[in-house]
């Protein structure tokens, strides 16, 4: 904030996106980790076209290159970077996937999460009273159990598949969204610019929709990084557990989980590659979100 | 000050040694549990193996599974379709009472009467057609034909006490025994009915946690050297490896074959290991519609022949040994490890990936067809990553494949559902000879004949059960054996199911421990010693 004043002390108009923007810019940690997170993005949504070998596909592995250390060539010439699982399957290729089936199911889990949350939150803090309190008890409710536990008994329900380990995750999210919108919404209520609304007789829903909810969205923007992160977590974990995706379509939990046998006997690559994946993956994501929440909460700002 | 931290030290030695001294505890970490402690509810390995702690057979088997005497102190054929029992005497069971024949016959009544039984016992009592019991002591058995088998098939199965369960007046009927009611399985896991006769009796049963057993004082015979046995499921490898090597557990079965190499070099941990009675294999569903092939216009193409010979000649059997099973396996071309009483010689492992994709295009299928191969994720040693490389040798050759892994318990209420069109399993031959995987896994399930209990994918082959049916009617062990091994060559010749491999079972110990491995691959603590 120092050098940079001098600079944005030109005379423009500073609208909140810029502040935003400008603000995240500010630290290095937070830069470091988007770049960290882009790269990851990118090299998860480019995998088919970058990784050396389709991992699901089963006519392309051949347990004969199985187990084979980082940098060592099989019979045939190809080159296994970071090594192979027993089956065969090129970890660098199964990280790619692996990252792609992560990220697809942090960030669609989370979007509907944040979707139904978002309704059932402001439901409640603007319709109060007993709706309110039966959403928000349901909430608590919810809220007390792990969410692991939630997701692997729905995942013991619907069965294995990606599609289906977001529709668990989504459904163990939802609550904190919807608290965490009650809450700023409860106190968006409250102030002037609403009650002049209502004086102006707008309807109720355009009072929700174009006023209540965009002085809404800065904590909840938050909330959804960190909850991004968390969700593949939750999704490494099942998988790890054995109750996400097929085992023939390993994600990052997964490989985890197969090369964790092999820890003891020195096959260390099969576990810790996909791991360092899941970290770099994971970080990234909470350092961006940090810088947010510090440039979004305006106690921190000033 | 000094010398009081020695006492100190002292004291605390003398109370470590001292502790150790007296209460012999073991711990085993097993790589699977059983699915119940009812005796009779699942013929499986985890099982029996607990069984064979608590409740006795009339025979048993040594650790190369020719017979011993149990219950039974001696038996011999009156004629060809009587045989004679003649029992110990002063055999108690844990709750006191007598062993008496009537603890036999109520046995042999109520397990036909075993509800939701997953895997029967029946299979191992069907022979009998009628029991006599002139004194307490002394049991007839008659069969209904010439049946060489009975006195191997008497060591299955585990004699529950008849005074517990209230079957006292209980007498035997082939047609179906009579009693008001059947000890129901929840009895057993919950202690009230588990009273056996064996070297050990149950203290506490935690499923997914362990299972503790006490010295039974009153056994009758050698008693074992642990005053305590603790049996801990740890069914992922690395945390069971790690578990013995921390000294958290005593001894470990299925120690994984990935660090078989360093285990034996390891000072502190010695490992034996023997070709075991257990083959793997795949069993292909012959129902029509098949739940899990998707692609031929709602046919089961399994019921092609060429198409399952293609299935068998696409598994590099060897590959899936050296590589997944570290060598330490043998490729399988039969039901039973070669050498084993009625095995044929003449099968070979065959693996043909290009004949494979010709017999399919044949069949009709050229483009394959979509399969899904189920399989248990912890049973059977490196179970689900031998169902992935046949996964992938099978997509080799067009048929695209998944595997669908789930643990033990969840598998094969799965199974026999009939949820799976391929599955794989495992097959421990517990009589030691080719008559078990033959009947249990390819006869036609024929319930009065105890044929084709495990046999869950309506597979029927006449010529086949002809031929084997002779064969468990014919009294010379000679001839007896080549008809076996003529039913056997039908069967894998007709690839009525896919053997894989034979599984090489390892047990890997603290030193000071010994045992002496077993081709049925239980895990008996009463015969694990500490050496002098």
């Amino acid at each position: 904030m120092t050098a940079a004043s001098p600079v944005s002390a030109a005379p423009k108009v500073e609208t909140p996106l810029k502040r935003f923007v400008v603000g995240f810019l500010d630290s290095r940690v937070a830069m470091l980790g988007l770049v960290l997170l882009a790269l990851v993005v990118f090299s998860a949504l480019l995998a088919p076209w970058i990784a050396p070998q389709d991992p699901y596909d089963l006519s392309k592995l051949d347990i004969m290159s199985g187990m084979l250390p980082p940098g060592s060539a099989d019979m045939d010439g190809n080159v296994f970077w970071l090594g192979s699982d027993e089956q065969g399957r090129d970890l660098l290729s199964a990280i790619l996937y692996g990252l792609r089936t992560s990220l697809l199911v942090g960030f669609s889990s989370t979007a509907i999460a944040l979707a139904i949350g978002l309704v059932i939150g402001m439901v409640a803090a603007y319709a109060g009273g007993g709706t309110d309190a039966t959403i928000m008890r349901l909430v608590d409710i919810q809220l007390s159990f792990p969410a692991i536990l939630i997701a692997l008994i729905l995942l013991a329900v619907l069965g294995k598949g990606v599609d289906k380990v977001i529709v668990a995750l989504a459904a163990v999210q939802w609550a904190y969204y919807a608290r965490t919108v009650r809450s700023a919404a409860l106190v968006e209520r409250r102030k002037e610019y609403v009650e002049a609304a209502q004086c102006l007789a707008l309807p109720k829903g355009r009072i929700v929709l174009r006023h209540l909810l965009p002085n809404c969205l800065p904590p909840l923007i938050v909330v959804a990084t960190v909850q991004v992160a968390h969700a593949i977590t939750l999704e490494a974990t099942l998988s790890f557990l054995g109750v996400g995706v097929p085992v023939t379509e390993p994600s990052l939990g997964m490989l985890i989980a197969s090369g964790f046998d092999y820890m003891l006997s020195g096959e260390f690559w099969v576990s810790v590659f996909p791991g360092l994946a899941l970290l770099i993956t994971i970080v990234s994501i909470n350092l961006v979100g940090d810088q947010m929440r510090d440039v979004l909460n305006p106690r921190l700002q000033h | 000050m000094k010398q009081q931290t020695t006492i100190l030290a002292g004291a605390l030695a003398a109370l470590l040694l001292g502790g150790h001294a007296f209460a012999a505890e073991l711990r085993i970490g097993t790589a699977a549990e059983p699915s119940s402690l009812d005796p009779h509810y699942h013929n499986l390995t985890p099982n029996n193996t607990v069984r064979r702690h608590i409740f006795e057979s009339l025979v048993d088997q040594d650790a190369k599974q020719r017979l011993i005497p149990a219950l039974a102190e001696s038996w011999r054929a009156v004629d060809d379709k009587t045989w004679e029992f003649k029992l110990r005497k002063g055999v108690k069971f844990h709750d006191g009472s007598e062993f008496t024949a009537q603890d036999f016959v109520y046995t042999l009544c109520r397990i036909p009467n075993v509800a939701n039984s997953p895997s029967s016992f029946t299979l191992y009592t069907k022979g009998v057609d009628a029991v006599e019991t002139p004194d307490p002591y002394t049991i007839i058995v008659k069969t209904a034909a010439p049946y060489p088998l009975l006195p191997v098939e008497m060591t299955t199965f585990g004699i529950i006490s008849a005074k517990a369960a209230g079957g006292e007046k209980v007498t035997f009927d082939k047609a179906g025994c009579k009693a008001d009611s059947w000890p129901a399985t929840q009895a057993f896991n919950d202690g009230t009915l588990t009273i056996g006769t064996g070297p050990f009796k149950l203290a506490e049963y935690r499923k997914g946690e362990r299972i503790v057993l006490d010295r039974n004082p009153d056994y009758w015979g050698t008693k074992p050297e642990w005053d305590k046995v603790t049996f801990r499921p740890i069914t992922s490898d690395g945390p069971r490896m790690a578990a013995l090597l921390a000294g958290d557990v005593d001894l470990v079965d299925e120690p994984p074959l990935q660090d078989l190499e360093r285990l034996r070099k390891d000072p502190k941990v010695s490992v034996v290991e023997t070709l075991s009675n257990r083959v793997v294999y795949l069993a292909l569903d012959q129902a029509e519609p098949t739940p899990t092939i998707k692609g031929t216009d709602g046919k089961n193409p399994l019921r092609d022949i060429r198409v399952r010979e293609a299935l068998s000649l696409a598994i590099d059997r060897e590959a899936i040994v050296k590589r997944i099973m570290n060598n330490t396996a043998e490729p399988a071309a039969q039901l039973l490890a070669p050498g084993l009483f009625g095995t044929n010689p003449d099968l070979k492992v065959k693996s043909d990936q290009k004949k494979a994709k010709e017999l399919l295009t044949a069949a009709g299928y050229p483009n394959g067809f979509e399969l899904t191969i189920g399989t248990p994720n912890d049973r059977y040693i490196n179970d689900e990553k031998i169902a992935q490389a046949v996964a992938q040798m099978y997509s080799r050759i067009g048929i695209k494949t998944q595997v669908d892994a789930a643990t033990v318990n969840v598998f094969f209420s799965r199974r026999n559902k009939g949820e799976f069109s391929v599955y794989l399993a495992g097959w421990s031959a517990a009589t030691g000879e080719a008559s078990s995987p033959l009947k249990s896994l390819v006869a036609t399930r024929i319930k009065e004949k105890g044929f084709g209990p495990t046999n869950y994918t309506s597979y029927s082959n006449p010529k086949l059960d002809e031929l084997l049916t002779k064969a468990l009617a014919t009294v010379d062990d000679a001839a007896r054996e080549k008809l076996l091994a003529e039913t056997m060559k039908v069967a894998m010749e007709d690839y009525a199911v896919l053997p894989l491999h034979y599984e090489v079972t390892s047990w890997a110990m603290r030193k000071g421990l010994s045992y002496e491995p077993r081709a049925d691959q239980y895990t008996l603590a009463a015969s694990i010693r500490s050496a002098k």
